[in-house]
């Protein structure tokens, strides 16, 4: 849900550029700050894991149109600095299949990688209060999904202006101005309150199909993680397990 | 995704004049068809540009099968049409941009074998990035082996049925355990490999 399946040329230039700019920051800086000899060893395993999240993605769940992720346990696995760079190859690789724009790729990097590093703190964290890894598992993923859909419906009001244009724009030329729906009777301040984006329908409708899908993806991370441990218990690094 | 495979032998098995261009023609030609979705506001000059894919689709001779992909994103695209107050323009605009986009894509996947558009996308890329997006281009058919056997072992555990979501839930749970397991076992496997045949950080690819 955390994926902002815009197509090309519906969000502002600003907008997805500044993405892109973002991403190429934080890249650079990344690649800096990780050893040469360390990223070149560690490459096949970041790109094993993006190719399993664009397998996951692939699992799509028609009716809330959702699809597992799998960031938080990428990034647990991975850890903070190469989800970042795992999580910009999956959408690149996404996009290469229609899944989201082109154009949205550096977007759709900042608030899926908000998923996998927030994920992997919050698991950190999870961890050393709960000292149980189911409750710390799902808690960890339901929060990090919260904030990455929250941040992703901040990144699509951000363009309210640039949608409200081009509703205007054909409203003016009135080539195919026909609307349907009963929105004058449910807004009754007028033509001018049907050009305007009706963000609160779309967080109203992101919202709860959002919520069933942190849930399920919560649950299934959860089991995930479970099935880790008990096969190979050291790829999740607890050392300080209790149990 | 189970289609990757496919796709990935028309691009090589085909013989059209869209499989014989160059693949920097065809990448340059999927950035001008990105400039046009960016920048064309108007209902017929998508409808147009779609319509143009559309020939190039079918004298590239790429099969029908596959054609589904394209329409796949309107799934999500769905949702956006909550934000417009239904206007019937800005519905049509979104999914002619969304079908633009992936035809466009599709297309130039069909026609192209992925190390062709990696080696082109090297030159102007980091090389550390291209190699990441080789490296799961690669992993994903290794996984996709995988989840082949995974799938019977699966079905044998009772698959995934609606009447039973818990015990389906598991199962999913646990074939994408064993999916990443056996994808880290795979890729210590893979570096050493690499590493054998010289790999220090940098991928070569033989002429296109």
């Amino acid at each position: 849900m955390s994926h902002i399946h815009l197509p090309d040329g519906v969000l502002p230039f600003w907008l997805w550029a500044s993405g892109f700019i973002g991403v190429i920051l934080i890249w650079t800086i990344l690649l800096r700050s990780i050893k040469k000899e360390d990223l070149t060893r560690r490459l096949p395993l970041l790109g094993m894991m993006a190719a399993v999240m664009v397998l996951g993605a692939s699992v799509e769940i028609v009716p809330i149109a959702y699809h597992v992720n799998l960031t938080v346990i990428s990034g647990i696995l991975l850890g903070p600095s190469l989800i970042f760079l795992a999580t910009f190859v999956v959408n690149t690789i996404l996009a290469l299949f229609g899944h989201g724009g082109i154009t949205v790729i550096g977007l759709n990097t900042v608030t899926l990688s908000i998923e996998g590093v927030l994920g992997y703190f919050l698991f950190q964290i999870f961890w050393k209060v709960l000292k149980s890894l189911t409750p710390a598992v799902f808690l960890a993923t339901f929060v990090a999904l919260l904030c990455s859909t929250f941040a992703m419906i901040g990144v699509v009001s951000l363009g309210t202006s640039h949608y409200e244009e081009l509703i205007r724009q054909e409203k003016g030329k009135g080539i195919i101005g026909f609307d349907f729906g009963k929105e004058k009777e449910a807004h009754p301040s007028g033509p001018a309150a049907e050009e305007k984006v009706n963000l609160r329908r779309f967080i109203a409708i992101i919202v709860p199909l959002g919520f069933i899908g942190w849930v399920l993806e919560g649950v299934i991370t959860t089991l995930i993680a479970r099935y880790i441990r008990r096969l190979r218990p050291d790829l999740l690094r607890l050392e300080k397990e209790s149990s | 995704m189970i289609q990757l495979s496919y796709l990935d032998y028309i691009a090589v098995e085909k013989k059209s004049f869209l499989h014989r261009l160059s693949p920097k023609l065809k990448i340059i030609g999927m950035v001008v068809i990105l400039f046009l979705i960016v920048t064309v506001r108007n209902l017929p000059g998508l409808f147009s540009l779609y319509i143009l894919l559309l020939i190039l689709y079918f004298t590239a001779k790429v099969p029908l099968r596959i054609f589904p992909l394209t329409l796949y994103p309107l799934i999500f695209a769905v949702l956006f049409i909550f934000l417009s107050g239904f206007q019937i323009f800005f519905i049509l605009l979104i999914l002619s941009k969304v079908l633009c986009g992936s035809t466009g894509v599709v297309l130039l996947l069909a026609t192209t074998p992925y190390p062709s558009i990696f080696s082109a996308l090297g030159r102007v890329l980091p090389s550390s990035f291209v190699i990441a997006l080789f490296l799961t281009y690669r992993s994903i058919f290794i996984l996709l082996t995988v989840l082949e056997d995974t799938q019977h072992a699966l079905y044998l555990r009772g698959g995934i049925q609606w009447k039973h979501p818990w015990r389906s839930l598991i199962n999913i749970s646990n074939a994408f355990g064993h999916l990443i397991i056996q994808g880290i076992d795979a890729s210590e496997k893979m570096y050493e490999s690499m590493v054998l045949r010289g790999f220090k950080g940098k991928i070569h690819y033989r002429g296109e």
